[in-house]
């Protein structure tokens, strides 16, 4: 038996080059991203390392890392049948290595989505998403930043992207009663919409933009709202626009949309004219981007703005990875740095609830969060310094104090 | 069967050059068919079992009836199929295989026809089945479905043995595999263009396939899937699997 097992996936295709030619050894040439990219696909999904994870109340946790093998070209939806049929061999790999808890960590939360049905059943194995500690650490994430721009969240104006999600609603749901102003954005209006009514606090307002519809306030909060400039065609992708229009407003922006790299959103909003033009993210922005796949180009600069991480988080105790490809999905100098997503399932093992803790079905609360962060630091897994791609990224959002 | 009219139509679609790229394709498959008839003409007499024993004269039979079949294909299309038994890489497979019976290595044998050539066979006909005009195309199917057969047969054998020693078991799987797999790999890598495999009429083969419509990153794909699939069912972990299909050639 084991404790847990953790789905995985390559992020990119240089990280799945860098994976492989590890497991060559260092007797043998590296591969290219080629010859990479023509083998990988194939390959059904496995076991890659095997884990140990340390509790600070002393005790370890076993499990393996189990590698989907989705390309990191077909992290999109079109590719909906073909990773749906990896993750469900994945989780069948899981469940034949005996583990008693297994996280579908990344991509394959995503395509999941709550239809833990599509999975193969067994008595012994339970699913999580890991999604609610993942809004721990986005929410804790947010938390810290601001401090270190010397920003007070109850005066900060956020932008979820992505908000229909679980991870995107569990974060608005978090943040709503705590934040000046939440923009939601997301493709889906009716998910969007029946997201929104869940905000009837007086207090803040709540604006959302779907792909479909135009910015519109919440009914409770509509007199609190500015009213947005609606001029736009409805024949152009609303998505990015009206995320354009709502993103200027916002002093943080927190990706969550697992969006395809050629999405509108990815083009238009922040990498294409409105950026360059500078209007379409306000003087001094932090960008959370919590995706995985990144949400963000990793070409993006923010003028006047930082980017971090979210959902990153750290074991106290210590994560070893046999063989270690830690260092290759996490290529930082800073160790025992994983996803919430993946602690989660390590944590619940650690606590001894081989449950379905989180179902990827939009149900997480507050009160859910707040119970999976508790269990998390009494384990010793709290959040992770703030990084990007460059490192450590805590010192440029100390530059926007 | 094709009529032969069709068959013969079938033919005139392609051009001389194709029709070169389908001969030299054959001339892979049926010297493979050969060695594999070697092969489990061996490993016939490895078997104490009589049953075991006629089963093994039996694939090797059914090997040679495949290469004749491949051959009565390409005669329909009027390919003319080359055969040379001392081709480089089909060579250093039998001899590889030859090493193992000559220690009485059974599981090691059964390992590297039933699990590593049949798998390989399985998949890489399956590929050229989809692309190869008329009957050929027929027959390329219908005899990864026979060669199917004998990789479950060997998969229920070795899953007992493996139960009875996993470690030893195993190590056993990477040396065959280091003997056998790293031949095929080698055989088929689109970076040995100039390979000398010894049946290509004129050259290589396979910078040539994508023109009778034959990819081999599909042939190389979809063999080495099945090849993991099979060591998958067998029991051989995952884990270990996935390294030795790592450090091969490329």
């Amino acid at each position: 038996m084991l404790d847990f097992a953790l789905i995985t996936h390559f992020e990119t295709w240089d990280r799945a080059a860098a994976a492989v030619s590890l497991l060559r050894g260092p007797d043998r040439p590296p591969l290219s991203i080629e010859d990479v990219r023509d083998i990988l696909p194939w390959i059904p999904p496995r076991v890659s390392s095997r884990v140990t994870v340390g509790s600070s109340e002393g005790h370890r946790v076993h499990g393996v890392c189990i590698e989907s093998f989705i390309p990191p070209g077909r992290l999109d939806r079109r590719f909906l049948r073909e990773n749906l049929a990896r993750v469900r061999d994945a989780a069948q790999v899981a469940i034949r290595e005996g583990a008693r808890i297994v996280t579908l960590g990344g991509f394959s939360s995503i395509l999941i989505e709550g239809k833990t049905d599509l999975l193969p059943s067994h008595p012994g194995t339970a699913f999580t998403t890991g999604n609610t500690l993942t809004v721990a650490l986005i929410v804790r994430g947010i938390e810290r930043a601001l401090a270190l721009a010397g920003r007070d969240l109850a005066e900060s104006s956020v932008l979820i992207v992505g908000a229909s999600g679980d991870v995107g609603s569990g974060c608005a749901r978090c943040l709503a009663p705590r934040v000046k102003r939440l923009f939601l954005s997301a493709r889906n209006p009716d998910r969007l919409r029946k997201l929104a009514a869940e905000f009837p606090s007086p207090g803040n307002s709540v604006v959302w933009a779907s792909s479909a519809e135009p910015a519109k306030s919440s009914e409770a909060s509509r007199a609190s709202a500015k009213p947005l400039s609606t001029n736009q065609s409805s024949l152009v992708p609303a998505s990015s626009l009206e995320t354009t229009r709502l993103s200027p407003q916002a002093d943080l922006v927190i990706c969550v949309a697992s969006l395809p790299a050629s999405d509108v959103l990815l083009g238009s909003l922040f990498q294409g004219d409105a950026l360059s033009q500078g209007d379409a993210l306000s003087q001094g922005a932090i960008i959370c981007d919590a995706g995985y796949p990144r949400n963000l180009s990793p070409h993006f600069v923010p003028r006047n703005g930082a980017i971090f991480y979210g959902g990153l988080g750290r074991a106290s105790g210590g994560i070893k990875l046999d063989p270690d490809l830690l260092g290759i999905i996490y290529p930082y100098s800073l160790s025992n740095i994983a996803h919430g997503c993946l602690l989660e399932g390590i944590l619940l093992a650690m606590e001894q609830r081989f449950e379905p803790f989180s179902q990827g079905r939009g149900l997480i609360t507050p009160q859910r969060v707040e119970e999976i962060w508790r269990i998390a630091q009494k384990h010793g897994i709290g959040l992770a310094p703030l990084l990007n791609r460059e490192g450590p990224a805590e010192a440029s959002i100390t530059r926007l104090a | 069967m094709q009529p032969l009219a069709v068959a013969r139509r079938d033919a005139l679609e392609c051009s001389a050059h194709q029709i070169q790229i389908w001969a030299d394709v054959l001339a892979q498959a049926v010297t493979g068919e050969l060695i594999g008839a070697m092969n489990y003409n061996t490993l016939a007499q490895l078997y104490q079992d009589p049953a075991e024993h006629a089963e093994a004269l039996e694939h090797a039979q059914g090997e040679t009836g495949h290469a004749a079949s491949f051959t009565a294909a390409a005669k329909a299309l009027g390919i003319e199929v080359a055969t040379n038994l001392e081709a480089q890489y089909w060579k250093r497979i039998r001899a590889s295989f030859l090493a193992r019976a000559h220690a009485g290595d059974l599981i090691g044998c059964i390992l590297a026809q039933e699990v590593m050539l049949e798998s390989f066979a399985v998949a890489s006909y399956r590929v050229v089945a989809k692309a190869a005009p008329g009957e050929l195309g027929a027959t390329f199917a219908r005899i990864a479905a026979e060669e199917d057969e004998h990789v479950a047969h060997a998969i229920q054998m070795l899953q007992g043995e493996r139960a009875r020693d996993p470690r030893g078991f195993d190590a056993k799987v990477h040396e065959v595999h280091e003997a056998i797999m790293t031949t095929l790999a080698q055989m088929i890598s689109p970076k040995n263009r100039d390979c000398g495999c010894g049946l290509c009429a004129g050259t290589c083969v396979k910078s040539s396939l994508p023109q009778v419509g034959v990819s081999l990153s599909e042939i190389r794909g979809a063999s080495l899937q099945r090849y993991l699939r099979t060591l998958d069912e067998i029991g051989v972990p995952g884990e270990s699997s996935l390294v030795w299909v790592a450090q091969l050639p490329v």
